[in-house]
């Protein structure tokens, strides 16, 4: 008897497939495993199952009967509820009214006596120690993380979801945790435990799913697993749109070093060199940190620790002027955020980071100048708009990107950062821009390029350094570089000499 | 001690400072007459200062119950111009129904427009004081026109202690800020009200119905906003189109002085009530302080806002470094 099953569950955002025709069934009091890359689907999986989407297509059983989840409090009732890396707590509430805040079966007026017993007794269950009296705001994120499972547990939740719980978490919190997950099953609650880290799977799992593209690959009894079998499913994807590159290309004399890097509760140990028209590539999972490291050589979060060298010499850098006085630029991964005035016309946008050069009488700006140069782009880069007067807002995301790429090339770097360059772009486009970047280094620029997407890592680096919570995992040469061996490293397991 | 406890207390200490520092300023200050004056004054504005925590409470702000007083005060009054023998429970009863209609306005827009509170109930504060206008088409309520228990109603006596004496009306505003401090730590619903203040995301999350929660606070802040219009009509007999305004000021200055965080999430009424004494008392005492001139009434509630708004900042900045530290 199963607790809670999908069939042939499929959902779709605008013309992309996040899950398709996904199955799965949990077993009463056993802790499921689900594991896929970046992308995989699991967040859409996980928003399903807690009502926050409902499928297009297939069907939702508790406890073998069918039933519409229409939001997260409907799933609760129906005995299913979520926590996530980041928990989600009440600052100015106590710890037992954070747990009991979801209840309704309670009567409208408050018993605190009793309120705080029942919250001692479930925060004993959990076999933890911490002060139901005491106000969430101080609380440890691990702290804040057993608050809400023990909210789920006043719910009486049969199936609880665990997203990427240990994330944040020091080696001894994840302990606790673990033992916690093990202290539910022993009172019979499923656990759905979602995670990068394949050594925790191994150690808690009974049955691990892996899905991939949106699909379910496969859902196996731990014993029958093998590490490498397991990144073997989770990545064994054909790659069709992008030629691997094989070898690296020629290069010159290093040009950016990393020495030790790191900065303090964020990321440590990043040692890597760039050269002069060499493509190094930062792969990793979500929240291994790789994009903290670009924020620290372009002076956003500076780093604490380690040496940044350019041309062999130690620098300092502090803010973003001091990278860009370094020749450095970084082209961030957030257009809207840190990248682009969406209601400036694109010559404004592009001129923004070297407004100096166009400085004439007074301190005026050449407007002429402006616009030439950033017609000049407009052709280069092939950036699809009538003129650059064109509101930045209103073009499309792959001409936002080169809009935002133009500016930074005008800045004439020799230390070029991409954050993920092709993110939410079309595939056409992404061509484009893998080109430019090959064409930039093939100039000479340093370039780094951070991104999710294997394929692309594969089709851009001379070399791969695989990122993982914040350190290096390994740095690996373009010929060695296999999908299998990268995905490995950054989920904890490296898998020497596997196809 | 809990914080909590220890800003109750400062603020009490604050209160009996400033009451003694003007009775060495203002002769006869210490008087019975002085103390009906700020207590009768101070009721009128309890109940929006109540009504104003629990929309703060929420994360949100009601700018619009000074308003909200003027068109429930002229209303109720023109009323009972044409009825005059409506009994006076009902009278009240109506003045809050009012008061919870025009609340309700600005519930839905917040709630489930989605509009930020601050540009809603700006909006109402404005269009409420023109509708006023348009309404009352520039009469006046005069005490001639209203019945006499309403018109005895702020001179009537609850009770005396120690030789002062305790109003109705005084009686009326405190029993709403009780009432309601008592649904705030007792009721099970109100823990959401604090939980939507608190972390709106988290409420989601939680199941909580968010709209619904901040919906209802302003219904309810219109309808103690409605009582406080009752009570300003007792207490003035003549109203004009300009009755109540300026009010918001006071009702958000009482609040934040009384310790509820703008932040939303935390406050009680027990610092409600003696936030809103304080603001009312150094409010009084100004008017008969001969060194300051009356004009820069406003301009004190505009820095004590500001001064309360910084120390509960910058203490809670300490508050969390020390919470650091022991971790």
């Amino acid at each position: 008897m199963t607790v809670l099953s999908l069939q042939h569950v499929s959902k779709s955002f605008a013309a992309t497939a996040a899950l398709k025709d996904m199955s799965l069934a949990i077993e009463p009091g056993e802790i499921h495993a689900i594991v896929g890359e970046n992308g995989a689907g699991k967040s859409t999986l996980i928003k399903i199952m807690t009502g926050v989407h409902q499928p297009d297509r297939g069907d939702i059983l508790v406890g073998g009967a069918p039933v519409v989840l229409r939001g997260t409090q409907d799933a609760q009732s129906h005995g299913i509820a979520a926590i996530y890396q980041e928990p989600m707590v009440f600052p100015d509430l106590d710890v037992a009214e954070n747990i009991f805040i979801s209840n309704r079966n309670e009567g409208a007026v408050m018993n605190w006596r009793r309120m705080y017993a029942q919250a001692d007794q479930i925060v004993a269950q959990l076999g933890v120690k911490l002060d139901v009296r005491r106000a969430a705001s101080g609380l440890t994120l691990a702290e804040q993380q057993t608050v809400e499972i023990a909210r789920a547990l006043s719910l009486n939740v049969k199936v609880l979801i665990m997203d990427e719980p240990t994330a944040s978490l020091s080696a001894h919190e994840v302990a606790r945790l673990l033992t916690i997950a093990r202290a539910l099953k022993a009172q019979g609650v499923s656990v759905i435990y979602i995670s990068h880290r394949l050594d925790e799977i191994f150690q808690i799992a009974d049955r691990v799913t892996v899905i991939r593209d949106g699909s379910h690959i496969s859902t196996r009894p731990i014993a029958e697993v093998t590490p490498d079998g397991l990144v073997h499913d989770m990545v064994g994807r054909a790659i069709d749109s992008f030629a691997v590159k094989t070898e690296a290309s020629p290069h010159g004399a290093p040009v950016l070093e990393l020495q030790g890097l790191g900065r303090a509760g964020v990321f440590r140990g990043i040692h890597a060199t760039v050269h002069a028209g060499e493509v190094l590539c930062f792969a990793g999972l979500v929240g291994a940190r790789r994009t903290d490291v670009a924020l620290a050589v372009f002076g956003i979060a500076p780093a604490t620790e380690g040496t940044i060298r350019i041309d062999g010499a130690p620098v300092t850098i502090r803010t973003p002027a001091e990278a860009m006085g370094h020749q450095i630029a970084y082209v961030s991964e957030d257009r809207r955020k840190m990248g682009l005035a969406m209601s400036l016309p694109i010559f404004a946008n592009i001129s923004l980071a070297s407004l100096r050069k166009l400085m004439g009488l007074l301190g005026l700006i050449d407007r002429k100048a402006e616009l030439a140069m950033a017609e000049t782009y407009r052709k280069q880069l092939a950036i699809k708009a009538a003129d650059t007067g064109v509101e930045v807002g209103k073009l499309s995301g792959g001409n936002q990107q080169k809009v935002m790429l133009a500016k930074w090339l005008e800045t004439k770097p020799r230390i070029l950062i991409f954050d993920e360059p092709t993110r939410g772009i079309d595939v056409g486009a992404k061509a484009e821009v893998h080109n430019i970047i090959r064409t930039l280094a093939g100039q000479g620029v340093a370039v780094i390029v951070i991104s999710s997407d294997l394929p692309e890592v594969l089709a851009l680096a001379d070399r791969v350094l695989v990122m993982r919570e914040g350190t290096q995992a390994g740095i690996l040469p373009i010929a060695e570089a296999t999908q299998e061996r990268v995905i490995g490293l950054a989920a904890g397991h490296d898998i020497k000499g596997a196809a | 001690m809990h914080p909590q406890t220890l800003r109750i207390l400062a603020l009490a200490v604050a209160l009996l400072a400033t009451v003694l520092f003007f009775s060495t300023q203002i002769d006869g200050y210490l008087s019975a007459r002085m103390f009906t004056r700020i207590t009768t004054s101070a009721a009128v504005i309890l109940p929006l200062a109540v009504a104003q925590a629990i929309v703060v409470i929420t994360r949100n702000i009601d700018l619009s119950v000074g308003s909200i007083v003027g068109v429930v005060a002229y209303m109720t009054g023109d009323i009972l111009g044409q009825f005059p023998d409506l009994p006076p429970v009902l009278v009240c009863v109506m003045a809050m129904g009012i008061g919870a209609g025009l609340g309700a306005i600005n519930g839905v827009l917040v709630a489930w427009g989605r509009v930020p509170s601050i540009i809603v109930t700006l909006g109402t504060l404005a269009l409420l004081r023109s509708f006023l206008v348009e309404y009352s088409d520039a009469r006046t309520i005069t005490t001639a026109s209203l019945p006499a228990w309403l018109v005895d109603l702020p001179q009537a006596n609850a009770f005396s202690v120690f030789g002062l004496d305790v109003r109705v009306t005084v009686v009326l505003a405190l029993a709403s800020a009780v009432v309601m401090g008592l649904c705030l730590s007792r009721l099970r619903a109100a823990r959401r009200v604090f939980a939507v203040g608190s972390n709106p995301d988290a409420a989601v999350m939680a199941g909580i119905n968010a709209g619904q929660v901040v919906f209802w606070s302003f219904v309810l802040s219109g309808a103690l906003a409605g009582l406080s219009g009752f009570l300003f009509l007792a207490k003035f007999g003549n109203i004009t189109v300009v009755a109540g305004m300026g009010m918001e000021l006071k009702s958000v200055a009482a609040v934040v002085v009384g310790g509820v965080s703008v932040l939303g999430g935390s406050g009680s009424m027990v610092g409600v009530v003696i936030g809103t004494l304080l603001v009312d008392t150094i409010d009084n005492s100004l008017t008969r302080w001969e060194l300051v001139s009356e004009f820069w009434r406003d301009a004190l509630l505009g820095f004590l806002i500001m001064a309360a708004v910084t120390v509960d900042t910058v203490m809670s900045r300490q508050l969390g470094r020390l919470a650091r530290k022991e971790t």
